[in-house]
């Protein structure tokens, strides 16, 4: 139990230790744009249409749940404030990143374990170049934005789920439906959910970095690694939910005065 | 010497791979590893190139001892040793144009039209023709050999490291690839430290054997030297070499 604990602080460690060699090589070292935008394209086109679909999905089951609650106070009016809002803070960002993390993490866990196995990271060392430099970085940095576009554009599409959710599931009008979004969605909700969707985008991109580079063991190596990889961006993520929320909080009330 | 290892010690765990070895090689000497599997032989060439590090002991290379030297001290030495690897570990996401091209992108500050040259060059060296556009998985394993071994000279390296260089290969194109490593060798007049099981080949084309085993070096000379080595593994692989061809 204790060596577990012991192991899992130690992985903690050496991935917080990999995401600096990364921003490290951000800050000092050349990275082509060209690859940059390669790999965003990649992964945008990749995810986009399950992202979306997911978001809208979200934002569905958010309205149903919050029909049954507000629907026994007669407060049915307040449904698509409530129900967006949540989404939005909330749950929107975390289950979106769930499957970015099962879909994103677990095919760069598995290119670059594959890599690894394969000797082409050694070969690039060999060449005289920088593997951070060379392939994570560009990753890194593609994952970053990709998954903080999908990230937003699921959370927009949760609203169009919500609405019409709202509409069929709970018969209002989309007018009554809209009118409270924005009194209850304020601008603050909406930096906060886009925070969280930026720090689970760091912590999904240097978990699956991380762990294809880190492979050892031929193509068992790799099923371990893409594993393990969805294994602790899950776990990863919710942690960073917590402390998100936490940070979130803090600083609403110190800038703000309420949330 | 161009390379030298002095009783170098490699462990992984409580496992000691390489138990203290100790050897040299002259400029433009062809030196041949041979070994069973599991003694230490890819293990050095790795140590050597500085994908591994020595635990004790001392490697030195054209002169300068790179035992405790950083990783970006690394660079411009791997610029001078050039390694083949066992697998052809060619980037799958580049063309073989782009391939043999990274290293020349990274190490000088040519053209398009000098990198074209250069490419073509080399593709000639190794007898790869018209498959520049094509991906790494859309050409054979031995096409793929020799491309990854294209990319490996592009940069003009002084030593050139082989891990297995005709290991997966039918024979045909294995006689074609040793043939190669004696081609670069006197054309290029580079020094090259070839890791192999094929005593055959290393009899043929080699200057110096190296026999290891168990992670020590057990029988070294010149070709003429071990065939007459009483050393039992020696006295195996010749007898394969002998049954064989």
């Amino acid at each position: 139990m204790f060596t577990r604990v012991g192991q899992s602080i130690d992985e903690i460690g050496r991935i917080t230790q990999f995401m600096g060699r990364i921003l490290h090589a951000a800050m000092f070292n050349r990275c082509s744009s060209h690859v940059i935008f390669d790999q965003i394209w990649r992964v945008t086109l990749q995810s986009l249409s399950t992202t979306a679909l997911a978001g809208f999905f979200v934002g569905g089951i958010m309205t149903v749940q919050f029909t049954l609650q507000v629907k026994e106070f007669g407060a049915l009016g307040y449904l698509g404030g409530l129900s967006t809002s949540g989404t939005i803070r909330e749950i929107g960002p975390l289950l979106i990143a769930f499957m970015l993390s099962g879909k994103v993490g677990a095919f760069t866990s598995a290119e670059l374990g594959t890599m690894r196995v394969t000797e082409q990271i050694d070969a690039i060392r060999c060449l005289g170049a920088d593997p951070i430099q060379e392939i994570i970085l560009p990753r890194f940095i593609g994952i970053v934005i990709s998954s903080f576009f999908l990230l937003t554009v699921g959370l927009f599409m949760s609203i169009g789920g919500g609405l019409l959710m709202g509409i069929v599931f709970s018969n209002i009008s989309p007018e009554e439906y809209l009118r409270h979004i924005p009194s209850i969605v304020t601008f603050p909700s909406i930096l906060s959910g886009m925070f969280k969707c930026f720090v689970f985008a760091m912590v999904l991109s240097s978990i699956c970095t991380y762990k294809g580079y880190s492979t050892t063991g031929g193509a068992k190596g790799v099923g371990r690694a893409v594993v393990s990889t969805a294994v602790a961006t899950m776990v990863g993520i919710v942690i960073a939910d917590w402390l998100t929320s936490l940070i979130s909080e803090a600083i609403m009330i110190a800038f703000v005065g309420e949330l | 010497m161009i390379v030298e290892f002095k009783n170098v010690v490699k462990s992984f765990g409580d496992r000691q791979i390489l138990k203290g070895i100790s050897f040299g090689i002259q400029e433009g000497e062809i030196v041949f590893i041979l070994g069973t599997s599991g003694t230490g032989k890819s293990v050095t060439l790795k140590t050597l190139v500085g994908l591994l590090r020595a635990d004790s002991g001392e490697v030195w290379i054209d002169g300068e001892n790179v035992t405790h030297f950083k990783e970006k001290d690394y660079l411009p030495i791997r610029k001078k040793c050039g390694m083949v690897f066992q697998h052809p570990a060619l980037f799958d996401s580049l063309s073989v144009y782009e391939n043999v091209a990274f290293g020349l992108r990274k190490h000088y500050n040519l053209s398009e039209e000098e990198i074209h040259k250069r490419v073509t060059k080399c593709l000639d060296l190794v007898n790869i023709h018209n498959v520049e556009d094509k991906l790494p998985q859309e050409i054979s394993y031995g096409m793929q050999k020799r491309v990854s071994l294209a990319r490996t000279v592009a940069v003009d390296p002084k030593i050139l490291l082989f891990d297995e260089p005709t290991t997966g290969l039918d024979p045909i194109t294995t006689n074609a690839v040793n043939q190669l490593i004696l081609n670069l060798s006197h054309t290029l007049k580079t020094t090259s430290l070839v890791v192999s099981h094929d005593m055959h080949c290393a009899l043929d084309i080699a200057d110096k054997i190296i026999v290891m085993d168990q992670g020590e070096i057990v029988a070294r000379g010149t070709p003429e030297e071990m065939k007459s080595c009483e050393h039992p593994l020696v006295k195996d692989f010749l007898k394969e070499a002998l049954d064989v061809h």
